[in-house]
């Protein structure tokens, strides 16, 4: 069951990271185009290769519904293959395994997975405080119906925010807490950011000390523990071992995946400490037939502190209760004896919102690649790569190979 | 009224809130396979069943997490700062979302029994929790706020207007205690409209601004906030004497940094910034900042000179 990894990923693109005050604004179909031309050219393919898609649907600046036809028409590609993908910060590695499927099964050759992130121009006639509006409850939706705008929000939840914190709460109660150890994850991502000049960070080394003095935002999170949204986007192309046979670059190889929904609010979750990662990881590694300590490079979601020390262990990379000793064990560094984030994670590269997660696959291809620069890891020819989206909602596990 | 989100009540959840209003809890339990169910469904989650039956429950529970937001998680919530959300788990096995109420930071622990509060403040009663061990059950209309915060008033240090070596000492980063706090109603809000003639629909029109406004609601005119520090008493602990009038010289600086939703509470305080002897007298350069209550960010910046003449 599963893939066969005969699908790899060939070429990447990806806007630096940018606030979102002073990024250029373009229209998302604008984006979408300059990404897959800087993608195509990345892998050594041309446009007339492309004839499949996986886009974004939600925040899809021109449409909100028949995005890949739309994407499609725009850049003049033929698709045999149109996908629009939901899953938020997971969507990365969804759209990952998605590519992979459809290229397995003979359906396709080449699929554009593409998420745009900067802001489209202001139209005449738009309203300029629809964007602060939409932004008011932080995702959580206000239609009639939904059950967290007559649950949630009149009480005050929303947003994540106080999600992970009460995650985190919760685990504290549980396995106790090293608040320390959370701040390390913090500080040895930031020290991979200060080995990536594109990240949002680089230049700006942290100390535990600065994290713990960092102001308490909901207990017990620190503003450090926390993402800074960028405007951003990213895009990777995915291919057949036909294409990717004439690409540029060493590719990286799909070998196994997983996807798991538990449910939009931790609340309704039957154990909140349980995440999704945990079936998605270990259907990952049964598929790809290797084990979490084979793993070279670790590219974990990481939108919270919590996220990243709880897929430590519902991945399998550390037991249950025990990822404070393991970050405190181990150098998470570039240079360490378990990378963890090596762009410097979206802690210290930045968060291009859904976006932000392709951030993580990108720089396991190209720590597989061998093109990491300074931050590259040694002999690296296996990555793990997690995707979470919501508040703790979905999440996605991806095996990539060199060979 | 708040601008905080209210429940849209639909008819597969309507018995939920009409329980609460009557100060019960009422939960669904599937007929078909027994389990309980919460948020109000159509279908059980369990089974899919959609022979729910509405039973009455005693609400109590224990809480399965929390959180103390120290940044309101939107600005409506500042007078609830610091929020106390958590979620509880009831004894029938459902999670629900709530604020714990009538609690102290050190008196919260995860897994601490918990009894219902009605909250019966708003348009809807809305479901709170507290420690099983305490009194509180029901909150019924505002609570007062003129209570609140007024008892400040202690005995003032008196200075004379000339004794400058004394006031200079004044000077400090440091502010004043807060003052009393003082409601800004939509009604205020009108009445500053129809004597200024600033009448734009952000200020006036709840029903536009809940549409269009990005702050949900209505909000203050920045100018009532300003006209409003006199309704706000700042304890500043000392009083000018010796002097034969006093005058508003004007303001240096005056920002409105952030909104003050209609229906928010705000409060002052003020920090001396300087002290000078000028030609008619003492000049006393205070800045004064009015913040809407829990929100670090001030709504008002006044660097404001009052003169003293002899």
């Amino acid at each position: 069951m599963g893939l066969q990894g005969q699908a790899a990923i060939v070429g990447v693109a990806q806007y630096q990271p940018e606030k979102y005050s002073t990024a250029p604004r373009m229209f998302h179909l604008e984006q979408v185009a300059d990404l897959a031309r800087q993608a195509l050219a990345d892998a050594g393919l041309a446009a007339s290769d492309i004839d499949g898609l996986c886009v974004n649907g939600p925040h899809f600046h021109e449409a909100s519904s028949f995005v890949p036809a739309m994407v499609g028409e725009y850049l003049g590609a033929q698709l045999n293959f149109g996908e629009v993908v939901d899953l938020g910060g997971a969507s990365a590695v969804a759209m990952a395994w998605r590519a992979a499927a459809a290229i397995e099964l003979g359906l396709c050759q080449a699929v554009l997975c593409v998420i745009p992130q900067r802001m489209a121009p202001m139209g005449p006639d738009e309203d300029p405080m629809a964007m602060a509006r939409a932004m008011r409850y932080g995702g959580h939706s206000t239609a009639f119906g939904a059950p967290e705008a007559e649950f949630d929000l009149p009480y005050g939840h929303m947003a994540q925010n106080t999600g992970y914190a009460m995650i985190a709460q919760r685990y504290k109660a549980r396995y106790g807490y090293d608040e320390a150890a959370m701040a390390k994850i913090v500080v040895d991502q930031r020290s991979n950011a200060c080995a990536n000049p594109k990240a949002m960070f680089y230049g700006k080394p942290l100390s535990i000390d600065d994290v713990l003095a960092s102001r308490m935002v909901a207990d017990p999170l620190h503003v450090l523990e926390i993402v800074m949204p960028v405007a951003g986007g990213a895009a990777f192309i995915v291919t057949n071992a036909a294409l990717a046979a004439r690409s540029r670059h060493r590719p990286a190889w799909i070998k196994g995946f997983g996807e798991h929904i538990i449910s939009k609010s931790p609340t309704y979750a039957p154990e909140m400490l349980d995440t999704p990662i945990g079936p998605a990881a270990k259907r990952a590694f049964a598929m790809a037939g290797i084990t979490p300590a084979d793993i070279d490079v670790a590219q974990i979601y990481d939108c919270y502190t919590i996220t990243v020390l709880l897929t430590l262990e519902d991945a399998g990379f550390a037991k249950k209760g025990e990822g404070m000793a393991f970050v405190r064990e181990h150098d998470l560094t570039y240079k360490g004896d378990f990378p963890l984030n090596t762009h410097g994670g979206q802690l210290g590269f930045g968060q291009a919102g859904s976006a932000g997660g392709m951030s993580q696959l990108i720089e396991a291809v190209e720590q597989i690649r061998g093109t990491c620069g300074e931050r590259q890891v040694a002999h690296c020819d296996k990555a793990f790569v997690s995707g979470t989206g919501g508040v703790m909602s979905e999440q996605t596990a991806l095996i990539l190979m060199g060979e | 009224m708040s601008n905080k989100p209210q429940p849209a009540i639909t008819d597969i959840s309507r018995p939920y809130w009409d329980a609460l209003k009557q100060h019960q809890i009422k939960l669904q339990q599937c007929n078909a396979c027994a389990l309980w169910v919460f948020f109000p469904r159509s279908h059980c989650p369990h089974c899919l069943s959609d022979a729910l039956q509405w039973r009455e429950v005693s609400g109590q529970g224990k809480l399965l997490t929390y959180t103390v937001a120290r940044i309101p998680t939107l600005p409506d919530f500042a007078d609830e700062a610091p929020q106390k959300l958590a979620v509880v788990e009831l004894a029938e096995g459902v999670h629900l979302n709530t604020t714990l109420i009538g609690l102290d930071e050190d008196e919260i622990c995860i897994g601490m029994a918990v009894k219902p509060v009605f909250d019966a403040r708003g348009e809807t009663t809305l479901l709170r929790f507290t420690g099983i061990d305490k009194t509180l059950s029901v909150i019924e209309g505002q609570t007062d706020e003129a209570a609140a915060e007024t008892g400040q008033m202690q005995a003032k240090r008196q200075i004379h207007f000339k004794d400058f070596a004394s006031l200079k000492a004044l000077i400090s980063d440091e502010f004043s205690p807060w003052s009393n706090r003082y409601s800004v109603t939509q009604d205020i809000i009108n009445q500053f409209a129809a004597l200024s003639g600033d009448d734009y629909w952000i200020h006036t029109d709840p029903e536009r601004a809940k549409k269009h406004s990005p702050f949900g609601g209505t909000i203050a005119h920045g100018m009532l906030i300003q006209v409003l520090l006199s309704r706000l008493t700042i304890p500043l602990g000392w009083e000018l004497t010796g002097f034969g009038n006093m005058a508003n010289y004007g303001s240096n600086k005056l920002r409105f940094p952030s909104p003050v939703p209609a229906g928010s509470q705000i409060h002052g305080r003020a920090r001396i910034k300087a002290v000078d002897e000028v030609k008619a007298g003492t000049q006393l350069t205070l800045e004064m900042c009015v913040h809407v209550v829990g929100q670090e960010r001030p709504a008002l910046i006044n660097e404001l000179i009052v003169l003293y003449m002899p």
